[in-house]
């Protein structure tokens, strides 16, 4: 069985209708209307031991009502759950011993006492052995680079240092599996760098399942190996993220720095079908192009036909306009994967 | 998770927020004698009162005095120890709970040790000395097995007390956005168990004896300690009002909880 | 001032007023809650007066108006007027305040004088309710007397608000408001005669709460209410409350000042 697996997974909350002022307030008091709204729509998701998973989609797509289910938080309206071989909901304190968790705009620390006591707080709540809890600390303090702020108070830290702190937090007591909802939202890079690092490392030596959301597509293209898009509370693509890129991302770009300016082949890849030209300066130019119309070889050879490349490098389509296509309601995956 | 284990993680929980409190909220001296002098201010009420009449309903100065102080001090231990009850409309509200949920501790624990009212320290001690002076001064007939009940009959007045906090601020569940109001009304029920329950109809005592069994913290100890005629024998249900009132109100709390929404998307 | 300016306060009474409906449920929750207290009030003073016919000087009917009374002019301005001003305060709010063109005391008491309708409203109907389940309520007869009561209780809330807003003004210099508001109610309840008739004091307590601004807010309306005072003796008790109003007003204004000088200070 997957470490993680839904079966017929639903949520819906109800909400009530009011009409506005005292008189609509009394009148719901008689005869109260409510609507049903399905946040959650039956989904089935498996995930093994292991593996790194992006979770993603819009605002209100679904996401962290899922996230919320498959911790415990909430109550499913529908279907079945098992984490870790149990159910998340009814055997809740279980659970929690045994899954980490960052919600990105919501700290899990302490707010007024400095961290490493929110730290010790924690070794207490998840009954956390002596030398683990000092291993991983010691680790932890030391990958995420948090000596300088230890001592302060959530309160007193930066967005940067208290999502640190919350990651350490959430992955003190070695869960085997870890929610990431937005961990890396409004950060700067190289705190973002750290992040990614320190979660690549733990997934890779502890085997730790990673189940991440976010809006950040460098997370996603760093950390992911899975890609599952959720939109209006349906599963709409669960597949390997490099299979997405390869149908959906066909476009790969090839920057190039050369010794003297190329005229004649400036005026013969504009003239080519399929292969867009932008020219930076006259040494540095970039080629894009349909990677199964061409190959990346005949791109570079023709290029070098002209004159003498000093350096080239080549990137990908990102995920984000594949993503944004989907959000946009431009690609629809299921229909363009048969 | 066992008793020990979770007495203990109370009080780290509880050590850490009064930490905290001492820390940053310099307003608690301000806190504990506004506490202490409201309920002064209550006492100087029933003594001008007795001062002019000599008895009420049969009931002298200093059994009435009892009564009054047990509402407060109790109230205050409430504060003191488990008034993070009180922050429970935030919680749920602001989707706090969400935190509690993803530890393994019962959140009802979390819940308690949510925060601290210093104030609690006011009206135990002012509390605890007019609870004193009526011993003292009411006309008890002291036996080592009276003290012993008298004992029993503190420890099932406080759970009656945090049992009804917590059942009635369980109601953040239900009503979205509304504050403290309807906990606050509750609270304010025990109002009725200040005085000597023979003065009301015999729908508020039925009430303040079974729905929110207040009187079982002041009026029904009162009769048994002053040796009342006419009540002797009910007080004997304390424990069974304060089973049944833990029991409720876990029960409420629970079935709240699993209504529990979160917030945001 | 002007009849624009006086317009610009009104419109402020009338957001107030607004924002009392919005909270509504809050607002209806916490006046059932002083019912509550009234009738935990009401038992207690029948079980006094069970057996006997007069308690220094007030006879059981007219404790029960009293009583009555006592909780009109306690429900307007409540809770919410009071946690609000001090809100602004402590959430820094008031720094908003100061950019606009207003006078922060004028603008808060009409505010307070807009929540103030509704709950009177409420209470008078409520107290209405009440009243027709009670005998023997000694109503006045005389309209004067009506005229007299009407202006004694607006005095009073005028002279309530200006305790409220130098209770409040404390918190310039706290962190919390809870503690101040909650002395503030005690002493003010004691003190007005809210809790019992002043008269039941001792001597020495009954002077020194006739010497203090409180008893304008509670005692004053009820003895004209209860014709304890004639014509003449009640316009001087409504004189005695304007004084006190408009002192208050004035030492609020000071130390407004002050306060915002401080806070200025402290600010840099």
């Amino acid at each position: 069985m997957s470490i993680i697996e839904a079966r017929g997974l639903t949520k819906s909350f109800v909400q009530a209708v009011k009409e506005p002022g005292l008189k609509g307030a009394l009148k719901h008091l008689v005869t109260p209307r409510n609507i049903t709204k399905v946040a959650v729509h039956p989904l089935d998701l498996s995930i093994e031991t292991g593996e790194t998973v992006a979770y993603v989609g819009p605002n209100g797509a679904g996401k962290s009502t899922t996230i919320k289910m498959l911790s415990g938080i909430l109550k499913p309206s529908g279907g079945s759950i098992s984490v870790n071989g149990i159910n998340p909901y009814k055997k809740r304190m279980e659970n929690a011993a045994r899954i980490g968790a960052v919600f990105g705009q919501r700290t899990q620390l302490w707010w007024d006492i400095p961290i490493v006591e929110s730290f010790s707080l924690l070794k207490d709540i998840y009954q956390i052995p002596d030398p683990v809890y000092r291993n991983n600390l010691e680790q932890f303090i030391e990958l995420l680079g948090m000596n300088e702020f230890i001592h302060l108070s959530a309160r007193k830290l930066s967005l940067g240092q208290r999502m640190r702190a919350d990651l350490a937090a959430a992955l003190l007591h070695n869960p085997p599996i870890v929610y990431l909802d937005e961990p890396t939202i409004g950060l700067d890079v190289s705190v973002k760098q750290k992040i990614r690092e320190f979660i690549k490392k733990i997934n890779h030596e502890q085997q730790t399942t990673v189940m991440l959301t976010t809006h950040d597509l460098g997370d996603i293209e760093d950390l992911c190996r899975r890609l599952i898009i959720i939109d209006h509370g349906r599963i709409i693509y669960d597949g390997s993220l490099s299979e997405v890129k390869s149908r959906f991302a066909r476009s790969r770009i090839i920057f190039f720095q050369v010794g003297s300016p190329m005229p004649e082949l400036f005026a013969e890849l504009n003239r080519t079908p399929g292969i867009r030209f932008t020219l930076q300066n006259d040494q540095e130019f970039s080629v894009a192009f349909d990677r199964y119309e061409y190959t990346a070889s005949d791109v570079v050879s023709r290029v070098m036909r002209h004159g003498e490349v000093i350096d080239f490098r080549m990137e990908d389509a990102n995920i984000e306009q594949v993503i944004k296509a989907v959000y946009d309601g431009n690609l629809d995956l299921n229909q363009q994967a048969q | 998770m066992r008793v020990s284990q979770m007495f203990y993680l109370y009080r780290r929980l509880y050590v850490q927020q009064l930490k905290a409190i001492l820390e940053y909220n310099k307003d608690f001296y301000i806190l504990m004698c506004s506490a202490a002098l409201t309920q002064v201010l209550g006492f100087v009420f029933l003594w001008v009162i007795y001062d002019r009449i000599p008895d009420i309903n049969g009931w002298q100065f200093w059994e009435v005095t009892f009564m009054y102080a047990m509402i407060f001090v109790t109230e205050g231990i409430g504060s003191l120890f488990f008034e993070g009850t009180w922050r429970m409309s935030r919680l749920v509200n602001l989707g706090e709970m969400d935190r509690y949920l993803l530890r393994p501790v019962p959140v009802v624990l979390q819940v308690f040790c949510t925060g601290i009212g210093i104030n609690g320290l006011g009206n135990l001690l002012i509390g605890g000395v007019i609870i004193g002076q009526s011993l003292v001064h009411g006309n008890v007939h002291w036996t080592p097995g009276k003290i012993l009940i008298i004992l029993l009959l503190l420890i099932t007045a406080v759970i009656i007390r945090v049992a009804i906090n917590l059942a009635a601020n369980s109601a953040a569940f239900w009503i979205k956005n509304a504050g403290n109001a309807f906990p606050l009304m509750v609270h304010n029920l025990a109002d009725l168990a200040k005085y000597p329950l023979s003065l009301f109809p015999q729908a508020v005592r039925v009430f303040v004896s079974t729905v929110l069994p207040y009187a079982f913290i002041s009026f029904y100890p009162a009769t048994y300690i002053f040796g009342k005629s006419g009540w002797s024998g009910w007080w004997m249900l304390a424990p069974v009002a304060a089973l049944g009132s833990m029991a409720a109100a876990y029960g409420i709390f629970r079935f709240g909880l699993s209504r529990y929404e979160s917030t945001g998307n | 001032m002007s009849a624009i300016s006086l317009k610009k306060y009104r419109s402020i009474a009338n957001r107030s007023l607004q924002n009392v409906l919005a909270y509504r449920t809050s607002y209806v929750i916490g006046f059932l809650a002083n019912t509550v207290n009234l009738l935990a009030i009401y038992f207690l003073w029948q079980g006094i007066y069970s057996g006997r016919s007069d308690v220094a000087g007030y006879s059981w009917d007219q404790m029960k108006t009293y009583l009555l009374v006592t909780f009109l002019a306690n429900s307007v301005l409540s809770w919410y007027s009071e946690t609000s001003i001090s809100g602004k305060i402590l959430d820094g709010s008031v720094a908003m305040d100061l950019l606009k063109p207003l006078d922060f005391q004028s603008a808060r008491f009409s505010e307070t004088l807009g929540a103030s309708l509704l709950e009177g409203g409420m209470s008078a109907v409520l107290l209405t309710l009440f009243a027709s389940f009670l005998s023997g309520i000694t109503l006045p007869h005389s309209p004067l007397v009506y005229v007299l009561f009407i202006l004694s209780l607006i005095c009073a809330i005028l002279v309530k608000f200006g305790v409220v807003y130098l209770a409040a003004l404390l918190c310039f210099w706290s962190t919390g408001s809870l503690g101040i508001v909650w002395t503030r109610i005690a002493v003010t309840n004691l003190l007005s005669g809210a809790l019992v008739p002043l008269a039941f004091f001792p001597d020495w307590l009954e002077r020194l709460a006739l010497w203090l601004p409180f008893q304008s807010i509670i005692h004053t309306p009820t003895m004209i209410f209860l014709q304890q005072a004639g014509t003449a003796e009640s316009l001087n008790l409504i004189a005695l409350q304007a004084f006190w109003g408009l002192v208050l007003w004035f030492a609020g204004k000071a130390m407004w000042n002050w306060a915002v000088r401080q806070v200025t200070i402290h600010g840099g």
